[in-house]
């Protein structure tokens, strides 16, 4: 699968999938216009690739500043994605990294996680200075 | 008598404490360029940087229900857009001590009484409800006429430290007016 590289812009964070590495990241901020258009494409890519891993190595990075309540509908169905690979026989690392102060990015981190099965998991503070 | 009148209005609104105020209809455009307007005011005032996240996450979800939600639109086919364009009013400001984001809109009589159990339904609950009323409604699905995650006003309430007050205005037969502000 071609990897998908998309740059930040205002309100979509930057986006770097790597399929050959099994290295996923989205950083930056997320309250896109149409949810929907901007995730869907590459979660759907993400899964048909996941659906065909097995005994691999997959890290995926969350490095978000802030997103809205639809971003966090489609982060709640990728949790559910990852944590599916690696019921499959995937080792699956999560990180989610937030900046350090922000005590919300830190307790959502963590309600994410919470229904994790499978999936490992991180949390990552990011010095702000 | 022009310059009279608007700077009573203006009176009127720095009394309130507003600081900042817009109304018309609001696209994803107008909320791009007033976010990065509110943005740019907070860190001009030095405002806290995480009240000022708060603040901006409540303004986003705030301009986002009156882009889905507002019964106050023009009809795509008058505009020759796909998309109909809605009409609200926001309000960010400093009063009292703390910060608010209010924002007001029509909607229709017959969504009045749902909107009215849930937020009341928000309000009461404590923390830690709220958290998972959160989780429930982004792992459900959305309520019937719903086009985002349904999960904006909680959103807000986690948000709004100093908490939210919502009213309701009857117009006529067919509208009321709805206004929700949160306190951070």
């Amino acid at each position: 699968m071609d990897n998908i590289k998309i740059n930040a812009t205002d309100r979509s964070p930057e986006v770097d999938f790597d399929f050959g590495r099994n290295a996923f990241a989205v950083r930056g901020e997320s309250y896109p216009e149409d949810v929907t258009a901007f995730y869907g494409p590459i979660l759907e890519n993400l899964e048909a690739h996941l659906t065909c891993q097995k005994d691999a190595d997959i890290k995926f990075n969350l490095e978000l500043i802030y997103f809205n309540s639809s971003t966090a509908k489609v982060l709640m169905g990728l949790f559910e994605t990852l944590d599916e690979a690696a019921e499959n026989g995937n080792d699956v690392l999560i990180i989610w990294t937030y900046e350090k102060d922000d005590d919300t990015m830190e307790e959502l981190g963590e309600e994410f996680a919470e229904d994790l099965e499978h999936a490992k998991f991180e949390m990552k503070a990011l010095d702000t200075g | 008598m022009l310059a009279d009148n608007m700077y009573a209005f203006r009176g009127q609104l720095q009394e309130q404490g507003v600081v900042f105020c817009y109304s018309g209809y609001m696209t994803e455009e107008v909320l791009t360029g007033i976010g990065n307007a509110i943005k740019k005011m907070m860190e001009l005032e030095e405002t806290d940087r995480m009240v000022a996240k708060d603040i901006f996450s409540i303004f986003v979800e705030q301009v986002q229900n009156v882009i889905r939600y507002s019964a106050e639109h023009v009809p795509p086919k008058i505009i020759g857009q796909e998309k109909e364009l809605r009409y609200g009013v926001l309000t960010v400001g400093y009063k009292d001590g703390r910060y608010f984001v209010s924002c007001g809109n029509l909607v229709r009589q017959e969504d009045v009484a749902r909107l009215k159990s849930s937020l009341g339904h928000i309000k009461a609950l404590d923390k830690d409800g709220l958290k998972a009323l959160y989780k429930e409604t982004l792992k459900g699905e959305a309520p019937k006429r719903s086009k985002g995650a349904g999960v904006g006003f909680v959103d807000i309430a986690r948000r709004a430290v100093h908490g939210f007050e919502f009213d309701f205005s009857g117009v006529d037969d067919n509208y009321s007016y709805f206004c929700l502000t949160a306190y951070v």
